[in-house]
């Protein structure tokens, strides 16, 4: 057998259909070493990638490129087929195959047991999988199975010694093996970089000692300041119980109230430290009287102090004389300036996040039902949810394929008209409502002004009546959602989705338009009020509405929720257990956020004496003119703050930048249309090609019957690849198989190709590879085929025809 | 008890931490979970020692899942073929089923987990069972098999790209990438 190994190994046209499958192979081995999904839209972007690793491998075929022509051309000259074959043309004696250790064992009953990723599915598994019980063949198929791997094997841990030691780490990481596998790589691994760091010898010893000695540092204090962080996990057990018992949806509405909150307490913090302590300690000793009233109102003795806008002083601070001093003014322009900053800045990114992973393409994905694949909650441990959840899964599937069933609801004239008459009338209801609600907000809160604006006595009464505003408007925001679902029972939806979006929709005018209304009260009546300090006024109006919101929420927890649950669970059992309406509860979120993101903008406060804000920064830039020490200040205030040139340059390289990024997007999007074309039109020449396999086995069968047992060799080398389970990676696996895809159309011309020959003269399939095996089989027995054929042909000394069979493919 | 998780050697701990997903904490708790499902006087070596399946569906976090045997039966290194599992199995399940790990590998695992005859494809058979698993095996919640025929027709028309009848590893992958809550649902934390 050697012999016919030493031929081929001559052949350049024998080493270049070989090499195509272990280089699909290697280049299916890049993806775990990309930190790329193999299946994210970037599909062009892989080809980056193969350039960038093309000093890893001769040649690194991205896994997902079909296009048999130009890749194969460039995998001959670039490759040295000795020195990868002389791997694998050697096999290695029975005893190590047959005293497997337990990982190769373990490889043997998985298909996907091997292979550092998805990858891992395409032919060099089955290979794997092919081996024979019968070991006396153990040498013609160990040719395909031990040295490939191990020659694989190598590359992957040269690859992985050569990264840096966290990227390592991760591809270790993401590598789906056994534990066990994993160690054994790492080990490998980490004998490779001693050996390359003993080779490389004593020069740059010291530099890089030093590098790598701080790097490790450095990455050791990462990581216990990470596990630090872990402790600070705050309601971490509780929120695990909350998804366990009802679910990953639930589970986000606390998770963005977690969320909120972290964000508060960043602005309270910059805000506290920045605004608040200064003002504290040039603070005005406080005259008023407190109250217990205050708290509710918030007016009284809290109108001295820090709670307020108005209190602030514009003086510039300076606790020791000749001291450096603390300007009021500018730390608080700096500090909210900064803060909103952040503040953009967190929600742009958190929002981009977001978008990359939530983003589905409408037009590609039609259906719902493969969904179903992916819907499974692990997180749910308890059994009753499980129970719920399973039913409301089957009550889900059956209505889908009922509705689809129903094909068009064929509605007469009139129940149309009757439909979108009550679609109208609702929304005009609703509509009315907010409107209605609005009107009421704004009349009271001109009899408030006028409250304030008459007098200011400090009396309990017209303490008191200063809450009607906010509590009529929490009322407004509490019940009038009620309202609204109430009438979208009435209204009958085509499906829960669509309700769902219109009671939001109509949730969030009313709201909208309630703050809208509140914010136009202040900012325009108020201020244009003679009273003097309107900011404290409006501050005064703000801290009472967030503090009945607050009530209320706290109230309709207690008794929407709480008390419910009791009257549901123990007196009137049918009313069942309340759920957990997130819709609404976000929405009351979001309201309350904005409520403190309110801010009145100039006037009476630290601003005093100036005509706007930014005159301060102005007056500071003047100043600074004076001292040449900050001149490279003054330089990029005037040059790039202020200059109308800077921000228009600026403009124009975020527009160019974008529409770079929308031009790829839409190269990605044409590539993505035509890959995916292509995999149906290699899957349609499978199934061909498989035809005729079988056509030609029964011919074959026949003939064989009546020739003899002239084929006995070749016929145990298929058998014994028989009991070999298939598992399908159907776009890998053709390896010499000549260009198909192009010639799909025209069925003669497979005629032509040598190979057919060599299948009758050559090959006979063992009998109980049956075409009654299903379509699971299909891919694999190709390649099976395809790969016997191979053998057949080596054992009958035709490398000629195998060569013409590789120069076709070469042609396309 | 207390005691047992200082058992956990210091250089298999950092190992381990390179090796998985898991951190330090995670790693701690999950020996001291698994040496409670031996009995007291095998927990003194629970790094080397197999758990049968019967003990760790009693976890409550496995207890109700209706992939349980499924799971076990992917992440068990076991010989012997009981799906029985070593700390090790058990360490390389949670890593899989933690918050850091990558999508790619779940849904690598989720694949292995669905194919339930275990040939690297699935086919009709596999996605019957695993509508099976989601339905419940109630008598209402059944779909009746004209209904799952049509179901599974219609998942291989839009999951099936090159059409052979099955949906394999890569096709999977590019359903579960046009889910986003994926990752977020395929999740088990101690």
């Amino acid at each position: 057998m050697s012999y016919h190994y030493n031929e081929a190994f001559e052949n350049p046209d024998y080493h270049f259909s070989e090499t195509l499958e272990i280089d699909r192979r290697r280049s299916s081995q890049t993806y775990p070493l990309s930190h790329q999904a193999p299946y994210d839209p970037s599909l062009p972007g892989s080809y980056e990638e193969h350039d960038r690793r093309a000093w890893n491998y001769p040649v690194a075929i991205p896994m997902d490129s079909m296009r048999p022509g130009p890749e194969y051309r460039e995998v001959l000259p670039s490759r040295n087929p000795h020195g990868n074959f002389t791997d694998n043309i050697s096999f290695e004696p029975e005893p190590e195959l047959a005293g497997a250790p337990p990982s190769t064992f373990h490889l043997l009953d998985y298909p996907y047991a091997h292979g550092p990723s998805n990858g891992s599915e395409d032919s060099f598994i089955r290979r794997r999988n092919r081996r024979p019980p019968d070991e006396t063949f153990v040498a013609s198929s160990s040719m395909f199975e031990t040295h490939p791997v191990c020659s694989e094997e190598e590359e992957l841990i040269e690859s992985i010694a050569r990264m840096p030691t966290n990227e390592r780490i991760k591809a270790i990481q993401k590598m789906p093996e056994t534990m066990k596998k994993k160690r054994e790589i790492r080990n490998k691994v980490l004998k490779e970089i001693t050996k390359k760091s003993r080779h490389r010898g004593a020069q740059l010893s010291c530099c890089t000692h030093c590098l790598q000695g701080t790097a490790v540092s450095f990455r050791r204090f990462g990581n216990t300041l990470s596990e630090s962080f872990r402790l600070l996990w705050i309601w971490h057990k509780t929120l695990k119980i909350i998804g366990a018992e009802f679910g990953t949806s639930v589970l986000s509405y606390f998770i963005f109230l977690k969320w909120l909150l972290n964000f508060n307490l960043f602005s309270f913090l910059i805000n506290f430290s920045f605004i608040t302590i200064p003002q504290f300690l040039a603070a005005e000793p406080n005259n008023l009287s407190f109250t217990g009233l205050e708290l509710l109102t918030g007016a009284g003795y809290f109108q001295q102090t820090v709670l307020y806008y108005g209190f602030y002083t514009n003086a510039t601070i300076s606790k020791t004389e000749n001291g450096s001093s603390y300007n009021m003014q500018l730390a608080y322009i700096f500090t909210v300036g900064v803060y909103f900053v952040i503040c953009f800045l967190i929600l742009l990114f958190s929002m981009a996040k977001s978008f990359s992973r939530n983003f589905i393409q409408p037009q590609a994905y039609s259906g719902n039902a493969s969904k179903l694949l992916c819907t499974w909650d692990f997180n749910i441990t308890n059994d009753k949810a499980v129970k719920l959840k399973q039913k409301n899964l089957s009550t889900q599937i059956k209505e889908d394929l009922a509705e689809v069933n129903r094909e068009v609801l064929n509605f007469s004239v009139t129940q149309r008209i009757s439909r979108v008459a009550i679609h109208l009338l609702s929304w005009f209801a609703s509509l009315g409502t907010a409107v209605a609600a609005c009107a009421g907000v704004y009349f009271l809160s001109i009899n408030n002004l006028k409250l304030f604006v008459k007098g200011h006595k400090n009396d309990l009464e017209s303490q008191a009546a200063m809450l009607v505003l906010p509590l009529v408007t929490s009322l407004l925001n509490t019940f009038t959602p009620f309202f609204y679902s109430w009438l979208g029972h009435m209204e009958r939806f085509q499906s829960p989705g669509q309700w769902i979006y219109v009671t939001i929709a109509r949730n969030i005018i009313l709201k909208i338009s309630i703050v809208g209304i509140l914010s136009y009260y202040w900012l325009n009546i108020v201020a244009a009020s003679e009273s003097q300090c309107w900011e404290t006024l409006v501050g005064q109006d703000i801290y009472r509405l967030v503090l009945v919101d607050f009530i209320f929420c706290l109230l309709g927890s207690f008794f929407g929720e709480f008390l419910r649950r009791i009257i549901g669970t123990t007196v009137c059992v049918s009313l069942g257990q309340p759920e957990f309406d997130i819709g609404r509860n976000v929405l009351d979120l979001i309201y309350a956020q904005t409520l403190t993101w309110l801010k009145p903008s100039e006037g009476c406060g630290p601003f005093r004496g100036l005509s706007s804000m930014y005159a301060a920064v102005s007056e500071w830039i003047q100043i600074l003119e004076h001292y040449t020490v900050s001149k490279w200040v003054v330089w990029i205030y005037h040059n790039l703050i202020t200059s109308a040139l800077f921000f228009f340059i600026l403009s124009g390289i975020v527009l160019i930048i974008t529409y770079l990024y929308w031009q790829i997007i839409q190269g990605r999007k044409t590539m993505t249309k035509l890959l995916h074309k292509q995999i149906i039109n290699e899957g349609k020449d499978k199934m061909f090609l498989l035809k005729k396999l079988r056509a030609q086995q029964r011919a074959n069968r026949k003939a064989s019957a009546l020739r003899g047992q002239g084929q006995q060799v070749s016929l145990t080398v298929q058998r014994s690849s028989s009991p070999y389970q298939p598992s399908s990676q159907p776009a890998q696996q053709v390896p010499g198989y000549p260009g198909g895809a192009l010639d799909r159309n025209q069925n003669t011309s497979y005629e032509e190709y040598p190979y057919s020959a060599e299948i009758s003269s050559g090959t006979d399939f063992p009998l109980d590879w049956e075409p009654a095996q299903p379509s699971p089989g299909v891919s694999e027995a190709v390649a099976l085929a395809l790969r016997a054929r191979e053998a057949a042909q080596w054992d009958d000394c035709d490398d000629r025809d195998f060569s013409a069979l590789s120069r076709h493919s070469q042609y396309h | 008890m207390g005691g047992s998780a200082s058992l956990l050697p210091r250089d298999a701990l950092g190992e381990y931490q390179e090796l998985t997903f898991l951190s330090k904490q995670e790693i701690l708790l999950a020996y001291k979970r698994f040496s409670e499902l031996l009995p007291k006087e095998e927990r003194e070596n629970a790094c080397s020692r197999r758990v049968p399946k019967s003990h760790i569906l009693t976890l409550p976090e496995l207890r109700a899942n209706p992939f349980q045997h499924r799971i076990c039966h992917v992440f068990s290194t076991s010989e012997a073929g009981d799906d029985s599992m070593s700390f090790e199995d058990f360490l390389d399940m949670l890593s899989v089923f933690s918050d850091s790990a990558t999508s790619d590998i779940k849904s690598h695992y989720a694949f292995r987990i669905f194919d339930f005859d275990d040939d690297g494809t699935l086919d009709k058979k596999d996605l019957e069972q695993l509508v099976n698993c989601l339905t419940g095996q109630g008598e209402e919640s059944r779909l009746s098999s004209t209904e799952m025929e049509q179901l599974i027709q219609n998942i291989l028309e839009e999951s099936d790209i090159d059409k052979d009848g099955t949906i394999n590893l890569s096709e999977f992958q590019h359903v579960v990438s046009r889910s986003p809550d994926f990752a977020s649902s395929f999740k088990i934390i101690l």
